[in-house]
């Protein structure tokens, strides 16, 4: 019975933290105007958090960056179980563009595992919402 | 000032400093100087004709040697001054004296050529990560690159 | 006494990674030192290795905001290496979409600005009103960030009538709206007297540091590109270059909402004055040797590209100065002596580009060696606190 609660108030309001991992900044401008009036991911009970211990989705975009490797493993250990992770744009994905530059390493799968893939190159806030949805979807 | 203008009074300047003056198209002018006389005519022309603003250092890896140009820029034109440094002894002299914001363009230099450049105020790596390992300068040509392996997750190996 | 704070790179309301690190006595920073890297992807190498049309598309990855100044630098460059002339229409739309840019980013700049002061409404109203212009962009080129409207030797999209009438029917809001935001600026005391005399940088500093765009303006040192060295149809436009004299980041702002007055006289011009014709020539595949310096004003400052071709279909060196990297000598000097609480603001008055964000400071008492982790939230309360106790009252007012 507490897990049922538990799990309908995790589905609910999902907070979310948001991880850019050297990308281009045009997602990470996406998913801040998914905040805004136009959009609105409030009303469904997303907060934007600042720090990982309080977070539920994590939120990546960008490419990975050499330097930034072991930055991303530290704060997906920091993030509690149960977590999920959404990887938005292209970057995150596979590099996008980059693929071939000596300082990426590829997408965001290959440090750690990703639950969910938004594609766009950048994705449309409306894209991610719908991703973020799906995601709580299947739990 | 017209370019002409610009030019004559740069060669008034540097006098045998200059050893080859370009302009290609409107408002773009190209200076060659030897390496020594790098910092005497970046002051002359910050001093006397105003081209106080520099935008940024660009190396360039050619075949036996480095080039290294300075990009100026005023309200007239964009002057740029060219050095050439040889790859067997690849060093040069800082202009931070003279002009101070030119360092992390220098540091960035460093990082991607190994050019040491001398009396440099700050000497650590600008863009690359810390373990990079040493002696490794990417945009040299002949550096090549080996693609790690990609790992699908859930895919074949 | 001497505490080294590290501020690491990952950041809640922000978005990019770079790691700075201060020196701190009390709550007065004596010493600043940052760490570039997390966003460096080895594009300058990339570019060597993909042909003239590839590099249109990777160069515009840059940069989310910025996305068209960019690709318009290069593609500048590169049309004068193939000697290749744009037709007029052309340039007007390569103009137009340049303009509507600078909105989006400055109405940006205000949100970021309005937030990191406090001052949350404002965020929310103004990026409201930046869904006008991605709207606007969407029309004219299919997608809200990254146009892809270039291509060598034109533009790749026209604009027909309805556009047009469009994009002048939406100027008529935008201008309302922009001209409330400075009733507020004007009217809101709190909101001026906590940007006022923040980030002091005087302009024998801003010269010799070498800072370019608004942050130079906002000290005084007329510098435009689009005044200096005009490209596109800027030598035709009338505008004026917009400066403040305060040298601080109020005057950052003001400058920005100068400019975003400009714009709209820009575009409101360029609609009423579009000719008629092509909008692109054909581009060959091969640049002769050559080498050519290319210029432009984005948003944030001076954006160069240096092009060096060798005769064959890719670039021999592509070099990339975005207008970011030349402010960062001048933040450095302006977040000494300046308070720990007034770090995310000085941060945001440079409108930080590519690989800027961290917001994690890490605070390390040197007497002690222990360390605190601060978020910037909790700076940002701090700020507000320590405003609060601020006991004369600073007496801004609003120049415009």
């Amino acid at each position: 019975m507490l897990n049922r609660l538990v799990r309908w108030s995790r589905i609910k309001s999902p907070w979310i933290l948001h991880l850019n991992s050297g990308a281009c900044n045009a997602c990470d401008i996406e998913i801040v105007a998914a905040l805004t009036p136009r959009f609105d991911l409030e009303r469904f009970g997303v907060l934007l958090k600042a720090t990982p211990r309080h977070a539920d989705v994590i939120i990546c975009t960008g490419p990975v960056t050499r330097q930034i490797k072991d930055r991303i493993l530290r704060i997906y250990e920091q993030v509690p179980d149960p977590k999920f992770v959404v990887a938005v744009g292209a970057c995150a994905m596979s590099g996008c563009v980059y693929r071939g530059a000596y300082n990426i390493l590829g997408g965001i799968d290959q440090v750690i595992p990703v639950d969910a893939y938004v594609p766009g190159c950048p994705s449309r806030p409306d894209a991610i919402m719908d991703g973020v949805v799906k995601l709580l979807g299947k739990l | 000032m017209t370019d002409s203008e610009i030019i004559e009074k740069a060669k008034a300047l540097l006098g045998g400093r200059a050893l080859e003056v370009a302009n290609p198209t409107l408002r773009r002018i190209f200076i060659t100087v030897a390496p020594g006389d790098l910092a005497a005519a970046v002051t002359a022309l910050r001093d006397h004709l105003g081209f106080f603003y520099l935008a940024t250092i660009s190396g360039v890896d050619d075949k036996d040697d480095y080039e290294i140009l300075y990009h100026f820029g005023n309200k007239d034109a964009c002057l740029n001054v060219r050095t050439r440094i040889p790859k067997a002894a690849p060093r040069i002299a800082s202009i931070t004296p003279v002009i101070p914001g030119a360092i992390l363009y220098e540091r960035e230099l460093q990082d991607m050529f190994g050019i040491i450049v001398e009396n440099i105020p700050d000497p650590r790596p600008l863009v690359l990560p810390e373990d990079w390992p040493a002696g490794n300068f990417p945009l040299r040509k002949d550096w090549k690159f080996e693609r790690p392996v990609e790992k699908i997750p859930g895919g074949k190996a | 006494m001497k505490v080294t704070i590290p501020i690491g790179p990952q950041h809640p309301a922000l978005k990019e990674p770079i790691s700075l690190r201060m020196t701190v006595d009390g709550e007065v920073i004596k010493d600043a030192d940052l760490r570039l890297g997390y966003n460096h992807r080895g594009l300058e190498k990339l570019a060597e290795q993909k042909t003239w049309v590839q590099n249109i598309y990777l160069t515009e990855r840059i940069c989310g905001i910025c996305s068209h100044s960019h690709t318009t630098c290069f593609v500048q460059g590169v049309e004068k290496l193939m000697e290749l002339d744009p037709p007029k229409r052309g340039l007007y739309i390569r103009t137009l979409v340049a303009e509507l840019e600078r909105v989006h980013s400055h109405l940006l700049w205000l949100g970021v600005a309005g937030h990191e002061a406090g001052f949350d409404s404002f965020f929310m109203y103004t990026w409201r009103d930046r869904e006008v212009v991605m709207d606007l962009l969407e029309i004219i080129s299919g997608n809200r960030v990254h146009y892809a409207i270039n291509t060598l030797g034109g533009v790749r999209r026209d604009i027909d009538e309805a556009q047009r009438a469009k994009i002048l029917g939406s100027l008529d809001t935008l201008k309302k709206r922009t001209e409330y935001y400075l009733m507020i600026g004007a009217n809101e005391p709190s909101f001026v007297a906590r940007l006022s005399r923040v980030g002091y940088l005087s302009k024998e500093d801003a010269i010799a540091l070498c800072a370019v765009g608004p942050t130079a303006r906002a000290s005084g040192i007329t510098q435009d590109v689009r005044k200096d060295d005009p490209y596109a149809v800027y030598g035709e436009t009338p505008f004026e270059v917009a400066t403040a004299d305060s040298c601080d980041v109020l005057g950052r702002t003001v400058v920005r909402v100068k400019e975003l007055l400009q714009s709209y006289n820009i575009i409101e011009f360029l609609m009423k004055n579009l000719p008629n014709g092509p909008i692109s020539v054909k581009a060959p595949r091969r640049a002769k040797p050559n080498e050519v310096v290319s210029r432009y004003e984005a948003p944030r400052g001076e954006n160069i590209h240096y092009i060096r071709s060798n005769g064959t279909d890719k670039p021999e060196r592509l070099k990339v100065r975005a207008p970011t990297l030349g402010n960062y000598a001048a933040t450095i000097k302006m977040l000494k002596n300046g308070f720990i609480a007034d770090i995310p603001l000085i941060f945001a008055a440079i409108d930080p580009c590519i690989c800027c964000a961290e917001r994690a400071v890490k605070v390390v008492d040197a007497r002690s060696g222990e360390e605190r982790t601060l978020r910037f939230s909790e700076l940002r309360r701090m700020a507000g606190r320590r405003f609060e106790k601020v006991s004369q009252k600073r007496n801004a007012v609003w120049p415009f």
